[in-house]
């Protein structure tokens, strides 16, 4: 009974989680103002960008957007490259500043910070962002839903 | 002699964290060096040299991203 019952709210809960595979790509208003909360919550941040499945840039901060695609995969590439493997994530810290990058949900980010940012708030924001823009609600095509007692 | 008032030795000890924290930063200031550290499902790291060849790579790719962020923006 017991096993019953908890089965069916598994079910729920998978049926509810974003499946990378399967999700609409996030809109770029959508990117834009994860983007933009993101900056919000970095005072470090010089700039970042949201890259969708395919590589491209959803939303980028200052800066000419193809370059932010090509050096975003270069990066990637070089990361893959290093030891025969998919990272998830990368932090490079130099005497110019510090480069971030993500992948999480079918989706990718890479930021630019200040020197000594702290790497895990970066990363945890980072990630965030990724996965409220896989969730179908925020980032997908449809929009989000009002709340109580908005119109 | 009185003892400390409670709030004053609390004060004193939040003083003395403040403290550590400030020499701990100082201290990774000026003894941090530029890495490049890879993280991969599972919890596992990799860390590159800046002289190796993957680590070159690494610091090509992400001089190109510092290049393009530009400096940061005023708020």
């Amino acid at each position: 009974m017991i096993q019953e019952a908890r089965a069916r709210v598994t079910v729920g809960i998978f049926a509810e989680m974003a499946d990378a595979s399967t999700a609409a790509p996030p809109s770029g208003e959508s990117a834009a103002a994860a983007l933009e909360f993101l900056a919000e919550m970095s005072p470090d941040l010089r700039g970042a960008a949201i890259l969708g499945p395919g590589g491209e840039v959803l939303a980028a901060t200052e800066g000419d957007e193809g370059r932010w695609e090509d050096d975003a995969a270069a990066l990637f590439a070089a990361a893959d490259e290093a030891e025969g493997e998919p990272v998830e994530q990368v932090h490079i810290a130099t005497e110019q500043g510090e480069v971030f990058a993500i992948r999480n949900a079918g989706l990718a980010a890479v930021s630019v910070t200040e020197r000594f940012a702290l790497a895990s708030l970066m990363l945890f924001d980072l990630r965030s962002a990724l996965r409220q823009l896989a969730t179908p609600n925020f980032g997908g095509s449809e929009p989000p839903k009002p709340r109580k007692g908005e119109k | 002699m009185t003892p400390a008032k409670p709030h004053r030795v609390l004060l004193d000890r939040v003083s003395v964290y403040a403290d550590e924290a400030a020499a701990f930063m100082r201290r990774r200031r000026v003894s941090r060096r530029p890495f490049a550290r890879l993280y991969y499902p599972h919890g596992r790291s990799a860390d590159h040299a800046q002289d190796s060849r993957s680590g070159a790579e690494l610091f090509v790719a992400a001089g190109r991203l510092i290049e393009v962020a530009g400096k940061k923006p005023k708020r």
